[in-house]
């Protein structure tokens, strides 16, 4: 229960407007941290929906595809760069991001990430390698901005950020498949 | 068994939701960037070019009835911009050039718009027109000095104008074709020279015929 309590006060401190004007006005802090922080706040607050609805999710989540769906949608649409230029200028945007990340993204992570088998594990995070060298090269190859209320460098960084990500991913899947943990206990 | 269905339909859900929400949150699929969203959003309401005050390089003030019964060609920059506008006008002016002698002044008008009007005062943009071979008459450039007027016009064109701190400003940018009525119909890429050229100069020779 604890954990939920954390994800609550880091959920609020992240709607407070001074953390959200200074997270917004930087592209890649908004799309690198306040959203996966979102994200994280809701994966805590997970626990608590975990415990107080274990047979609707098991009911209707029973194998984690459902809720991993629900998680890889949430996170495309928060990519487009669309979707975070109106997050600062429509407020109805803005306030579904705040609501979206942690309960649509963030929770259904929590509840499916353990019932997913290795390779469904695996195959998402592939998935997410692919589409973060995608936008890495959009972000820091296009000649104009897309996003309006961001300058170009800042989008370059973005794009930068993007591809760290995505090397990452696939130093992980890299070490996945050539090293046997089992061989070391 | 009962299980599986469930399994199932859920996923369904999640499925048709993530399309919704994608299709919606792109126009159908159209409009990636808010950019596009704003250009399209334009084209379809035809805005009116608001009654603001302009002051151009020949210290002549007018209002945009000035341009009554023809087509003016407009962007949007300011002088001390190094990076977009000297791109912009230089386009400008090669669709300027792609127009005949013949309807330059009667049909269409050319117009830069500086949103910049501490810096850029009549003699600044007197010198600024030169580098482009704008002749301040049938290419004019202007400012507008009431900051009000210019907000007004700039939220109505749906130019978003975001100052740097460090005297620059970012900001989109495009060709603008306002009608003979002072309604706002094209926004075209200002990098696409030769296609606003060939769209400008088929409206022409349509209203000319």
């Amino acid at each position: 229960m604890k954990q939920s309590v954390f994800g609550l006060i880091l959920f609020f401190f992240l709607m407070l407007p001074p953390v959200a004007d200074l997270l917004e006005s930087i592209m890649i802090f908004h799309m690198h941290m306040q959203m996966p922080l979102l994200i994280v706040a809701g994966f805590l607050m997970g626990k608590f929906f975990l415990l107080r609805f274990p047979a609707f999710l098991e009911k209707w989540n029973e194998d984690g595809i459902a809720g991993i769906l629900l998680f890889v949608v949430i996170n495309l649409y928060w990519m487009l760069p669309r979707t975070m230029d109106e997050a600062l200028s429509v407020q109805m945007i803005e306030i579904f991001k705040f609501v979206s990340l942690p309960f649509l993204a963030g929770v259904p992570l929590r509840d499916s990430w353990m019932k997913l088998t290795t390779a469904v594990k695996n195959a998402v995070i592939i998935l997410f390698s692919f589409l973060f060298v995608g936008l890495g090269l959009v972000y820091t190859l296009s000649p104009v901005e897309l996003c309006n209320n961001y300058l170009l460098k800042e989008q370059v960084t973005l794009g930068w950020g993007f591809l760290t990500m995505a090397a990452c991913f696939i130093v992980y899947l890299i070490y996945t498949l050539v090293v046997d943990p089992s061989k070391y206990e | 068994m009962i299980k599986s269905r469930q399994k199932i339909i859920s996923v369904i859900v999640v499925l048709i939701f993530g399309f919704v929400l994608l299709y919606a949150g792109t126009d159908e699929f159209t409009a990636f960037t808010s950019e596009t969203a704003r250009v399209n959003g334009l084209i379809e309401n035809k805005p009116e070019f608001p009654a603001v005050t302009l002051e151009d390089s020949e210290i002549r003030t007018y209002t945009f009835s000035e341009f009554k019964d023809k087509y003016v060609f407009i962007t949007f920059m300011y002088t001390y911009c190094s990076t977009v506008c000297p791109k912009l006008e230089m386009n400008m002016s090669h669709v300027y050039s792609q127009i005949p002698q013949k309807y330059l002044g009667d049909d269409i008008v050319f117009l830069s718009i500086s949103f910049d009007p501490a810096r850029d005062t009549s003699a600044a943009l007197d010198k600024y027109k030169g580098y482009f071979n704008s002749d301040g008459e049938t290419w004019r450039m202007a400012r507008i000095p009431d900051k009000k007027d210019l907000e007004m016009l700039l939220k109505e064109f749906g130019v978003i104008v975001i100052p740097d701190g460090f005297g620059n400003f970012t900001h989109n940018s495009a060709f603008y074709l306002v009608n003979k009525k002072g309604k706002l119909i094209d926004v075209m890429d200002y990098k696409k020279v030769d296609e606003a050229a060939q769209k400008v100069l088929t409206i022409l020779k349509e209203t000319g015929e």
